[in-house]
């Protein structure tokens, strides 16, 4: 699994716990977040996130 | 070694960000030969300045061990602070906003605006804005040729803007727009609520006054929205409940104040140095004129050079470490937007105004969970308006020396002579 920062506010995507808050369950891949999710610290969208290697 | 005195006293004191070459000058010194360390001062708790990017993006990542709220949120002299203390009950701000709460707290209120104001909420304000943008481009027009584009125009468009999205009516903006400024330009004899040379404690006396006076205004704010509820922000602050109760009195009138304050200042301050800059280089208005695709470039290093939040506090709540020094629980930190948005290690040349960046990550909005609630209508707003000035404006060139506001938090350009021909 794998985690994606975004760029604008430094908010990680964590594959692994996914974000149950806001109903993406653990394990869910970044690609498969629906379209109209954005970040939730900072509201960008998620062309904005990139990969980072832990 | 800690920063000597002369140096640490430049970059605190209000009068030299008036002259900005002074300010970023030291700090250039600073990030080459003690890019973190701290700063001691007799009147002042000592305090970290930290000056360069990669160091306030680690500090900003980490808010559980950074806080917001256990000191005081932006540079204050330790007598100023132990006043504010005996006001507030011990609070170490006056003012409980966004940016002087933590965790959870911070979370919940966050929440209350924030889905409002991403890219996609905020979408459907562009032709609103537009219709203000083109007001505010033919207000300017009307003057003829020379104009002082702070006072006139910049000051004037974020205001109606915010205003409107707020949900306050059109003839309170010259009230909110006069508070603002007592709020944010205290050490200004032009701009403060005396209008004279103030010493401490009559700051902190003027901006008591100040706050009382918004906070009269707000508490019929929260009477007619509750009332009749509708979807602009203050409505939206006025209803919300956490954990079913309505936001207390501090917490209400914190987030309508930084919301009817940051949310204008800060963007005209941008909009006059952007034009400032526009009008010392002719060549920049022929080259977004030629690609008018480079807007977006041309507002974000319009951000990244005006940088109108000069600064923010933190202070640790344990042990840690940062660029390669040691931080101690307990300890202030300085973040200077200013000085990170010049670092040579991620411009190349950080005193150019350049719309041909590949990359730009400024951080003048700051990171983290306390990023800018308003970034992204903030680069919209400014967006629009220089699409439409740049449609218009044919030349414009200074017409007089600019002057720039005597403080060193919110702040900017406050006159902007220019001489400016149209299409
Ligand atoms: C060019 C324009 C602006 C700049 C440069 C700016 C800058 C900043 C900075 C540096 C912070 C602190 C970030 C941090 O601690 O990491 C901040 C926070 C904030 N700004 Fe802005 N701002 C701008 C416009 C606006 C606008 C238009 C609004 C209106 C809604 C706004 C509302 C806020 C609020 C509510 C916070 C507190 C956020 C929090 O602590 O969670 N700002 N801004
Ligand atoms: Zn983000």
């Amino acid at each position: 699994m794998r985690k994606w920062r975004c760029r604008n506010c430094g908010f990680i995507y964590d594959e692994t716990l996914g974000l149950p808050d806001e109903g993406i369950a653990p394990g869910t891949r970044f690609e498969d977040i629906p379209e109209d999710w954005y970040c939730p610290d900072c509201g960008t969208e998620q062309d904005d996130f990139e990969l980072v290697d832990y | 070694m800690t920063i000597s005195e002369p140096l640490a006293r430049t970059i605190i004191d209000p009068k030299s960000y008036a002259r900005r070459e002074i300010v970023d000058a030291a700090f250039a010194q600073i990030r080459a030969e003690q890019p973190l360390d701290k700063a001691e001062l007799p009147d002042f708790e000592p305090f970290w300045v930290v000056s360069r990017h990669a160091d306030i993006k680690e500090i900003e990542r980490q808010p559980d061990i950074f806080h917001n709220g256990d000191m005081s949120t932006f540079l204050s002299p330790r007598d100023g602070v132990e006043r504010v203390k005996a006001l507030t009950g011990g609070e170490p701000n006056l003012i409980r906003s966004l940016v002087s709460v933590d965790g959870d707290e911070h979370k919940a209120l966050r929440g209350v605006v924030f889905p409002h104001v991403t890219p996609r909420a905020i979408k459907p304000l562009e032709d609103q804005i537009r219709q203000i943008a083109r007001e505010f481009v033919d207000h300017m027009l009307s003057f003829g040729g020379e104009v002082d584009f702070a006072q006139d125009v910049a000051f004037l468009y974020p205001l109606r803007v915010i205003m409107t999205v707020l949900g306050v009516p059109q003839e309170d903006e010259p009230f909110m727009l006069k508070l603002t400024q007592e709020l944010f330009n205290n050490a200004d004899p032009e701009l403060n609520r005396r209008r004279a040379e103030l010493t401490p404690e009559e700051m902190l006396k003027s901006l008591w006054e100040t706050t009382m006076e918004l906070e009269a205004y707000f508490a019929a704010v929260t009477e007619k929205f509750r009332a009749n509820p509708t979807g602009q922000i203050n409505s939206l602050i006025a209803n919300a409940t956490i954990n079913g109760e309505f936001l207390n009195h501090r917490q209400l009138m914190g987030y309508y104040i930084i919301a009817a304050t940051a949310g204008h200042d800060t963007t005209s301050n941008t909009t006059a140095g952007a034009m400032w800059a526009l009008a010392e280089r002719p060549e920049l208005l022929k080259a977004m004129q030629e690609s008018p695709d480079r807007i977006n470039a041309f507002v974000e290093e319009s951000i990244r050079w005006e940088v109108p939040v000069k600064h923010f506090m933190r202070s640790a709540v344990s042990d840690c470490e940062i660029g390669g020094r040691q931080i101690k629980g307990g300890d202030w930190l300085m973040l200077s937007y200013q000085s990170a948005n010049r670092d040579e290690t991620v411009w190349a040349d950080p005193f150019d105004f350049r719309i041909d960046r590949d990359q730009n990550p400024q951080i003048a909005f700051g990171y983290g969970v306390h990023v800018c609630l308003g970034q992204h209508l903030a680069r919209m707003e400014m967006r629009i308006l220089w699409e439409e000035l740049f449609k218009r404006l044919k030349s414009v060139e200074m017409a007089g020396p600019g002057e720039r506001t005597i403080s060193n938090f919110v702040c900017g350009p406050k006159h902007v002579p220019i001489r400016f021909t149209v299409n």
